[in-house]
């Protein structure tokens, strides 16, 4: 079962999903030991590679890590000027020197992460590529989601909001698909995709959303940044018809679903402030869960050894382009 | 003097290739017939089985010179061309400087004379570089020979300014090629829009994208009495489109069709790979199937490579930051043998047609033809060898294929230009 990276959800197994949530639920019960760290990853080096900002999903990884024993190093990342694949090559040129043994990946281009799993020897885990998965995350939000259900198969979500941007809604809905619990969408026309998967259903009403007896509803964060057009009019607009109102609090509670949502929240867009304190709020339990989660997959992933002895992929790169000038 | 014995024979006329004799004395086609008597001195090529056939001509190419000799010149350009059994080409206008002035267009021209062996023509831009705004120097350009205008990859947005250049322009015999793209749809990645693209999780770019300007550059040319011609057709609408108004037949249009639409989908993409990030992008097997029919039926008047060479260290980026584009001349020939001819989904009819004569009629110059009297301008090709395209077979200066390393039927042995043999396998 040994991989080298963890780059998507699309890809894994089922049996492999069940040992990561396993494995999440050991590591989980040493956390309220007086000594948290295991000597698991001792004299290995996980490297931060972060290209969009995320204190939560960094400091996650980076707690996961350092409860494994493993040295982590930040690589400064400009986040105004590297954003091009081509100073990517050139950092993955340097991370080869640096000989780390895994790296942990953010970055808004979708696909990126498999560029550098393909081009070095280290253990990639995909922390978020563009639109394209989340691969932790969706492991995250099924652990949490076992907790309260340990048998999720029938079980019914239903994701809210920006569907065709999120890459939360790709890798969790592939993942939950794969356990057995069925996923619906809810959100704008403009924003839930008429060619996404044909398994998924589509709603683009509340009501009728609802109509469909979701078990828990997961709100997806209304991503602005990622729009270069206007998806809909306003977020008070988004609030009133897809967001999570008093009014419909007060139902989800009567009904006594659960509430999920990867963070962090647009308080007053995606929910109401009296969501934070309903009581089947998972979402902290979701930021809890992500470092037991974390510590899995990085136990679990298998460095590719020493890195081979070759030129660099650059000079390499030049050296082909050149030996076939006339 | 050259005698190929036993040559069979191709012509757009025909679907039946006819086994003969080939003379060819002083780049001239002298004498074709069963058992030619060998002239003293002549050189005898056994050419048993394998197709003669007129050269092909491509009339979308980019050369990138001058500005990105780096990914291509005239030179590797042309050779490659010559590798995959064409006598003549065009360039797109899209380098730097744009082509956009006479003097430009005089530089290349001039370039084109001293570094290659085939024919190099060019377009000219219909605005200065490019931009949309103001015309081009639309008859400096056709005092040196320029009969196709294009903005290229830059669709002209704004259709009063292309309208005005269409009347403009028809007025000196010059005629328009469009790259159909609404760039507000399109947005800045090369991948249809669909199911692919949001697994990938990038934005698409929608067929209709392409459509919209495709029906609005032909109703502009209709208003303006001009010929427009649509390049490199990607969709199944797109086709449709332009096979209702040439039913209609009361505006000049032509179309073209490139091989990897024919060829690919944007499953192909899989795992992002640079290779197959195009534009127009590579669409569905509903939109390949379609563009099949179009060209069988004549939709399409000529098959161009809209031949677009990048360098490997641009292409190894990330699919979202990799440039836009494929190369197609090493390897049109033998990939339409291959999958369409050798198969009996078209004959040697259509290649001929297609992809020699049609494009030479688009342009106004002469279609060669493998008949006495005739300039010998022709493509000697073997159906039963192979190709493999290895780096080193290809003369293109960048290999952004995925042809590269694959191999495949047919083979392109010998071609002729005149008193030229131009390439001999
Ligand atoms: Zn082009």
């Amino acid at each position: 079962m040994a991989r080298k990276d963890l780059l998507d959800i699309a890809s894994l197994h089922r049996e492999e999903i069940e040992f990561l949530l396993d494995q999440s639920t050991s590591f989980k019960k040493l956390f309220t030991r007086s000594v948290k760290k295991i000597p698991a990853l001792e004299g290995k080096s996980v490297l931060m590679l972060f290209y969009e900002a995320s204190t939560r999903t960094h400091s996650s990884f980076e707690v996961a890590a350092k409860r494994l024993s493993a040295e982590v190093t930040n690589f400064d990342v400009d986040h105004s000027s590297i954003t091009k694949g081509e100073s990517v090559r050139e950092t993955i040129e340097t991370l080869q020197a640096m000989r780390t043994d895994y790296i942990v990946v953010r970055h808004g281009h979708s696909g990126l992460p498999g560029m550098i799993a393909r081009q070095t020897t280290a253990s990639v885990i995909n922390a978020g590529d563009g639109a394209h998965e989340h691969p932790t995350q969706a492991l995250l939000d099924a652990f949490t989601i076992k907790e309260k259900f340990p048998d999720p198969r029938g079980k019914k979500v239903l994701i809210i909001g920006d569907i065709l941007h999120s890459r939360v809604a790709r890798s969790t809905s592939t993942l939950l698909q794969k356990l057995g619990v069925e996923v619906a969408y809810l959100g704008p026309g403009s924003l839930v995709p008429k060619y996404g998967p044909t398994t998924i259903p589509r709603f683009t009403d509340y009501q009728a959303a609802m109509a469909w007896k979701p078990d828990i509803v997961y709100l997806l964060r209304v991503q602005m940044e990622r729009q270069d057009v206007q998806f809909f009019p306003n977020v008070r607009e988004y609030h009133r018809v897809y967001g999570i109102t008093n009014a419909r609090l007060a139902e989800i509670r009567d009904r006594g679903l659960y509430i999920m949502h990867p963070g962090p929240v647009n308080r007053g867009v995606e929910l109401c402030d009296a969501v934070m304190d309903y009581e089947r709020s998972l979402i902290t339990n979701q930021v809890e869960n992500g470092i037991s989660i974390r510590m899995a997959v990085l136990d679990w992933l298998t460095p590719g050894g020493e890195f081979p002895k070759q030129e660099s992929y650059i000079a390499r790169q030049q050296a082909s382009s050149t030996a076939i000038l006339p | 003097m050259l005698l190929l014995q036993n040559a069979r024979i191709a012509s757009e006329n025909s679907p039946v290739l006819v086994e003969s004799d080939v003379l060819i004395v002083e780049g001239k086609i002298q004498d074709i017939g069963k058992s030619l008597t060998i002239p003293e001195g002549a050189r005898v090529i056994d050419a048993r089985g394998r197709v003669l056939m007129p050269a092909m001509f491509d009339a979308h190419v980019h050369f990138r010179a001058p500005g990105f000799e780096n990914k291509e010149t005239i030179t590797t350009g042309s050779e490659a061309a010559i590798n995959g059994g064409i006598t003549g080409v065009v360039m797109m206008p899209n380098t730097r400087p744009a082509l956009d002035s006479a003097t430009s267009v005089a530089t290349v021209l001039d370039n084109a004379k001293r570094k290659a062996r085939i024919p190099v023509y060019t377009s000219g831009c219909v605005t200065k570089d490019r931009q949309g705004k103001e015309l081009a120097e639309i008859e400096g350009m056709r005092t040196l020979g320029v009969k196709m205008l294009t903005d290229d990859g830059d669709t002209t947005s704004d259709p009063a300014v292309l309208l005005r250049a269409m009347q403009y322009a028809t007025e000196f015999g010059m005629f328009f090629a469009s790259h159909c793209e609404v760039p507000e749809l399109a947005g800045p990645r090369a991948l249809n829009e669909g199911v692919m693209s949001y697994r990938l999780g990038i934005k698409g770019s929608p067929a209709c994208a392409e459509e919209i300007i495709i029906d609005r550059d032909i109703r502009l040319a209709r208003a303006a009495g001009a010929h427009v011609h649509i390049q490199h057709v990607s969709s199944k609408l797109g086709m449709e489109t332009i096979r209702w108004w040439k039913s209609r037949g009361d505006v000049k249009v032509t179309a073209e069709v490139a091989p990897h639409h024919l060829l690919f989908t944007d499953e192909h993409i899989g795992d992002y790979d640079t290779n197959y990030k195009m534009n127009p992008p590579l669409r569905t097997q509903a939109d390949c199937d379609a563009l099949l029919e179009g060209l069988i039926e004549g939709v399409f008047d000529l098959i161009a490579t809209d031949h677009a060479p990048h360098t490997p260290f641009e292409k190894a980026q990330d699919f979202i930051s990799a440039p836009n584009g494929i190369t197609g001349l090493d390897t049109a020939l033998v990939s339409l043998y291959h999958f369409f001819v050798e198969p009996g989904k078209f004959g040697w009819d259509l290649v001929v047609k297609r992809y020699s004569a049609e494009p030479r009629r688009l342009m106004g110059l002469p279609v060669p033809t493998i008949e006495v009297g005739q300039q010998a301008e022709c493509v000697l090709f073997d159906t039963d060898a192979e190709t493999t395209f290895t780096r080193e077979f290809m003369k293109s200066k960048s290999q952004n294929t995925p042809f590269i390393d694959q191999t495949l039927k047919g083979r392109v042995d010998l071609v002729i230009l005149g008193t030229e043999i131009l390439l001999e396998r």
